[in-house]
């Protein structure tokens, strides 16, 4: 099974990221992680890439959290959606959140890349599942 | 004497009565006919107009008709008016009152005259019978009807117009000042409705406060529109108000407690929200740690994921105590309010905080010369200064020291506290909406935790106040809070 190079983590729950990371880790699901803990960290690691485009340094995946401080989810889908295109490489984007509200699951539905909606807690087998299908 | 033969014997056929005016405004002559239809001897009673309004005429026509006499003889505008006579007998009949152009029939005659043809009324068709109705209607309905009249400048009322604004019967209402008659902050209004209706003959209808003469406001109906003369000119307003204080003040309270029901609605479907989502997140990380362990099989890396559960424990402990202080918030929102000096509730939370402010050289300033004390929950009012005050320090300016500014003044009858600082600030463009919510943090420290300004709004919504903010960017931030 061929493995996917980079996924991407946006979440400020420091106990989750950390238990999805070992997760990872033990059933070798990439070879590489990155974690950011609000969408502002992330958007500027993002912003900073288009200026040096290093396609290893690009995400294959990215599960983002809704409620963080700074700049919460949906901001930064706003703003990821202006550059994604430029980065010039297909990223799947999951958000993963605790909120059960329909109108955050309706929300993104209507956002064209975002490709699934996870309610907390995911499960290995979800993990596993999502890594899978990316590779193929 | 009349010149005009035919007119003559139209009169006489007609058999009415009627005054000619003559040059000299203080005779008038009366007709035969006239002494004849009150049953009154030439010699008996003293034809002039004084006679006529004080002896003759109903008391509720005197002050029309003598504006209509009186804009006949100087101006010529004609008239026609009904109006009750007294009879010799003491009763009264009506009778239709017109001048010459209001006549029917097509002649001219070279002096004025005024003609009064009397009404025969069906027996059930009572003159009084009928004022009788439109006074029950007006005082059970209290609906007042009035008459602005442009040409004579002139504003006009009737008995329960002038009742229900508790005016005297006697009292004439002011053209000039007719603005007082509302409430001050209904002015703007009723101007607006009356120079539409008076400009454009727009007609209104609304609802406004107005003040007695005994300085009580209450609701009223008005409603408005404007008289126009023969050639379409707007000449006065006619309309009526409508006290509908009782309905209106029940209607505003409705409102009111509807709004509070929305608010607490509100706060409860986002405090079930906040429950959820933040037990959740728990919970999740609970079920993801147990599957992690479960999946793992070096015994070595289980006993390590073992005391990750202690971590959750905590954080789970940690919420479900803030979770316990909103709950206490909306119990203990009726426990006893009483007088707290703003010194007071200050001095307790600067010796808590004591450390903290001395560390941070912050510099504490106060103004409670316009308002001192204030009937609160004592326990609140610390816990917003404190949280308030710690919030300033936290995220104070790096370049300079903190200063914090609490003021409490008084305006407009309400009360308010407002306190400044010279902080970071907040970037209210990004986080106007969040300020106040659970878990939201927009600052880098560490121990930003979210949970300060979500209870204060909530201490402060419980007892019916509000908290509004003003910041700028690496200016500083101004909390304005309305008891």
């Amino acid at each position: 099974m061929s493995q996917i190079g980079l996924a991407c983590i946006i979440d400020d729950d420091s106990m989750y990221v950390n238990l999805v990371k070992k997760i990872i880790e033990a059933k070798k699901l990439c070879k590489n992680l990155m974690i950011f803990p609000n969408g502002m960290e992330a958007l500027d690691y993002f912003e900073a890439l288009l200026t040096s485009l290093n396609k290893k340094c690009i995400p294959e995946i990215i599960f983002l959290d809704l409620n963080m401080p700074i700049m919460d989810g949906w901001e930064f889908l706003d703003n990821f959606t202006k550059i994604k295109n430029k980065l010039g490489k297909t990223i799947t984007l999951y958000i993963v959140s605790s909120s059960i509200n329909p109108t955050d699951i309706e929300k993104a539905r209507q956002i064209s890349m975002v490709k699934d909606y996870l309610i907390k807690p995911v499960t290995i087998e979800d993990l596993e599942a999502i890594f899978s299908n990316q590779v193929l | 004497m009349l010149k005009n033969e035919l007119f003559n014997n139209v009169v006489r056929d007609f058999n009415t009565g009627y005054w000619e005016l003559h040059n000299n405004p203080d005779r008038e002559v009366w007709s035969d006919q006239f002494y004849q239809n009150l049953g009154f001897e030439e010699n008996e009673i003293e034809p002039n107009l004084d006679y006529f309004l004080t002896d003759l005429l109903h008391k509720e026509d005197i002050e029309v008709f003598r504006d209509n006499f009186f804009n006949y003889r100087n101006n010529n505008i004609n008239f026609k008016q009904h109006i009750k006579v007294k009879t010799k007998d003491g009763e009264y009949k009506l009778f239709r009152c017109a001048t010459n152009d209001e006549l029917p029939v097509n002649i001219k005659a070279e002096i004025n005259l005024v003609f009064f043809f009397e009404i025969k009324l069906e027996p059930e068709q009572d003159i009084s019978k009928d004022n009788f109705y439109y006074k029950e209607t007006a005082q059970m309905t209290a609906t007042g009807s009035w008459y602005v009249d442009f040409k004579k400048k002139r504003s006009y009322w009737d008995f329960e117009t002038r009742r229900i604004l508790e005016y005297p019967d006697d009292y004439i209402p002011s053209l000039k000042d007719s603005a007082n008659y509302y409430a001050e902050d209904c002015r703007q209004q009723a101007a607006d409705c009356f120079f539409n209706c008076a400009m454009a003959g727009t007609p209104f209808n609304t609802e406004i406060k107005m003040v007695t003469a005994n300085n009580r406001i209450f609701w009223v109906r008005a409603i408005g529109k404007a008289v126009y003369n023969e050639n379409k000119e707007i000449i006065g307003i006619r309309g009526v108000f409508q006290d509908i204080d009782e309905i209106k003040t029940k209607e505003l309270r409705l409102k009111k407690s509807l709004d509070i029901i929305a608010s607490q609605n509100s706060r409860l479907f986002n405090f079930a929200h906040i429950v959820s989502h933040n037990l959740r997140s728990h919970t999740s990380n609970l079920s993801l740690l147990v599957q992690l362990i479960e999946d793992i099989d070096d015994p070595q890396e289980k006993i390590g994921l073992i005391k990750e559960i202690r971590q959750i424990s905590y954080s789970l402990n940690t919420t479900i105590e803030h979770l316990n202080e909103i709950v206490a918030i909306h119990t203990n929102k009726d426990q006893e309010k009483k007088a707290v000096k703003f010194k007071d509730a200050l001095q307790i939370v600067t010796n808590g905080i004591g450390q903290m402010i001395a560390q941070s050289k912050a510099q504490i300033k106060t103004d409670f010369s316009g308002l001192d004390e204030i009937d609160y929950i004592p326990a609140y009012l610390e816990s917003i200064m404190l949280n308030l005050i710690t919030n300033a320090i936290k995220y104070k300016h790096p370049d300079r020291d903190p200063t914090v500014e609490l003021k409490a003044y008084e305006k407009d009858g309400k009360k308010f506290l407002k306190i400044s600082d010279n902080g970071v600030g907040i970037d209210l463009k990004l986080f106007k909406d969040k300020i106040f919510g659970m878990y939201k943090t927009f600052h880098y420290n560490e121990d930003a935790v979210g949970i300060g300004l979500f209870l204060t709004k909530n201490q402060i919504e419980s007892l019916n106040g509000t908290i509004s903010v003003d910041s700028e960017v690496n200016k500083g931030t101004t909390f304005l809070i309305e008891f």
